[in-house]
């Protein structure tokens, strides 16, 4: 496999607030990678430095480009959908349409209306009257029908109901995916988009603390539903986080084998929201 | 190239006052000119009118049609200054204020190339619809009057199309609506500039300097240096042979008999050649380079989306 994204020592300061703070990491292709951190991690700043928005220390590779000083050729092959990268509110359809087709050499039109066709979106419309959902469905739109390698997301569902978040990822995985197509995503809204990930990231003040493949998480992480007097036993395990659920102790470990924890309690895989917290409140604790 | 030319009709797009405000102009123009003669013609007396233009020579004529033809353009000019204005305040913080920033720096489109596109709309593609729309409104008004002249029973074809100098007339404003924004370029730089990085009333933030400055200079120095290359700037612009010369031929063509068997030209009053070697016309587009970089490496730096 080759590395799409490649961060070494990675970093972004505002004056003294350390947004991004030596991170390290590498995005294959052909994966599904989930950004996951609190609000002020540096989650939008990691992003934007992927995408050239903003400059960084330390070395970060792109398909090969240095994102930064080559942002237009970088842009030919990465897409972007954010919150906060709305469509114009004066332009229609069409004519986003016909833009898109002028700047991208890797777009296709066809593809764009056959996959509008299957909306309420009118080409003549402009973007001021269409809803906050429908803006989201016509930019998946576009972006579906240009060829890029790495699409980012960065809580791209923000503000959506429920039947358009659900779409948007059904669209995401049945139009946009394939095995020449790598996404990065960043959300609040973990549970639904952890059964689509392949790998997740971790970030917390700036700094990346879990790095995995889906497929390496229940080996490295177990959680145990024990009794108070279980618990009691399973703490010599020296478990990263510990919360109460219904009078019942939950206790997260990292690299111990069920093995260890049998007859205990319940042993379980944590989904991602848990692991996240254990992760992120346990190193603070 | 071809990024360029969507870039440069997504301003238009965005921008419809571009063409929508010239045309406007026109139809009033057009509109003053068809009740104009609609309410001449309820006196009778007009045909005189008509028989002092036939009894002028035919470079008299010109002078009279050259007259209404720049009174026609002089409105577009002032239509197409204002607009230069706020188009290019408006051009980079429209975008910052409505989000749509991210989306547009998300296209495989340089900084430079946007920037670009903001100021080639701003000295080329205004000036270029003026000149259409000022074309148009020339030939509609010409046309209503000698239709005019004709049902008065004068030869609208011998009093006004076989007189009325339109190479001239219109060589002459083509080129004086191209001059006119490169000999502001100064100021467009500023308003891009400002435009790109102001947080707030990109107006204020454009103008109170240019207000300020002149002031503060005289109070703390005792100069005007600021003062007069502003003043410069906006008034003498140095496309004409001399105003004085101006004024006076028009003075003589207002006298048509002192104008004798000479042509007027507005062509021949101007000095191209020595515009494009002023050193002020060169200055000014060297700091429009200037403030254009900036506002270049404003958009491309500034981190606040």
């Amino acid at each position: 496999m080759t590395s799409l994204v490649s961060a070494r020592n990675v970093a972004k300061h505002y004056g003294a607030v350390r947004a991004v703070d030596d991170v390290s990491f590498d995005i294959e292709k052909g994966c599904i990678t989930g950004l996951i951190g609190p609000n002020g991690a540096g989650k939008t700043t990691l992003l934007k430095a992927v995408l050239g928005l903003t400059d960084c220390q330390g070395s970060l590779s792109v398909l090969g480009l240095d994102p930064f000083r080559q942002r237009k050729e970088l842009m030919q092959n990465i897409c972007f959908i954010a919150d906060v990268a709305v469509l114009p509110r004066w332009i229609r359809v069409n004519q986003l349409l016909d833009f898109v087709d002028a700047v991208h050499n890797n777009f296709s039109r066809k593809r764009a209306e056959d996959l509008l066709a299957n909306t309420k979106i009118q080409p003549k419309a402009k973007v001021r009257e269409l809803s906050k959902g429908m803006v989201t469905q016509l930019h998946l739109s576009i972006i579906t029908a240009i060829d890029a390698k790495l699409l980012i997301l960065d809580e791209p569902t923000l503000g959506l109901d429920i039947i358009f978040r659900k779409d948007f990822y059904g669209n995401l995985l049945e139009d946009y995916f394939n095995e020449e197509r790598t996404i990065m995503i960043t959300t609040h809204q973990v549970e639904e988009i952890e059964n689509l990930l392949t790998d997740v990231m971790f970030i917390n003040d700036g700094r990346i603390v879990l790095d995995a493949s889906m497929d390496a998480l229940p080996e490295q992480y177990v959680e145990l539903l024990a009794s108070s007097e279980n618990a009691d036993e399973a703490r010599k395990l020296n478990p990263i986080y510990e919360r109460d659920v219904f009078g019942k102790k939950v206790l997260t470990f990292e690299g111990i084998s069920r093995e260890q924890l049998t007859g205990l309690g319940e042993l379980r895989t944590p989904d991602i929201a848990d692991l996240f917290v254990a992760k992120v409140k346990g190193a603070t604790a | 190239m071809r990024s360029q030319l969507a870039l440069l009709q997504r301003e238009l797009w965005e921008h419809r006052s571009i063409y929508v405000a010239p045309i406007v102009v026109a139809l009033l123009m057009t509109l003053a000119a068809l009740t104009g003669q609609v309410s001449v013609d309820g006196m009778d007396h007009i045909d005189m009118g008509i028989v002092g233009a036939s009894n002028l020579p035919e470079n008299a004529r010109a002078v009279v049609l050259t007259g209404i033809m720049i009174g026609l353009s002089t409105t577009f000019v002032f239509a197409m200054l204002i607009m230069t204005i706020f188009y290019a305040l408006d051009s980079l913080y429209a975008e910052r204020k409505d989000r749509s920033i991210l989306f547009w720096r998300s296209i495989p489109v340089t900084d430079f190339e946007t920037v670009l596109s903001k100021l080639l709309t701003a000295m080329l593609v205004i000036p270029l619809v003026a000149f259409v729309m000022i074309v148009v409104t020339h030939l509609a008004v010409l046309l209503i009057t000698s239709v005019w002249v004709g049902v008065r029973g004068g030869s609208g074809l011998h009093l006004i199309w076989a007189s009325a100098p339109f190479f001239d007339n219109w060589s002459a404003t083509l080129i004086f609506l191209l001059a006119l924004p490169l000999w502001l370029a100064p100021f467009i730089g500023w308003f891009l500039l400002v435009s790109a990085f102001t947080k707030r009333s990109p107006f204020l933030a454009a103008f109170l300097p240019i207000a300020i400055l002149p002031l503060l200079e005289k109070m703390i120095f005792g100069s005007v240096v600021f003062a007069e290359a502003f003043f410069a700037r906006s008034i003498k612009m140095p496309l004409f042979i001399d105003l004085g010369t101006m004024a006076r031929l028009f003075e003589e063509g207002e006298n048509f008999s002192s104008l004798g068997d000479a042509e007027l030209s507005l062509l021949g009053l101007m000095d191209l050649g020595g515009f494009l070697s002023n050193p002020g016309f060169w200055l000014g587009l060297i700091v429009c380079g200037l403030f254009t970089a900036a506002a270049i490496y404003v958009r491309r730096y500034r981190d606040d989306s």
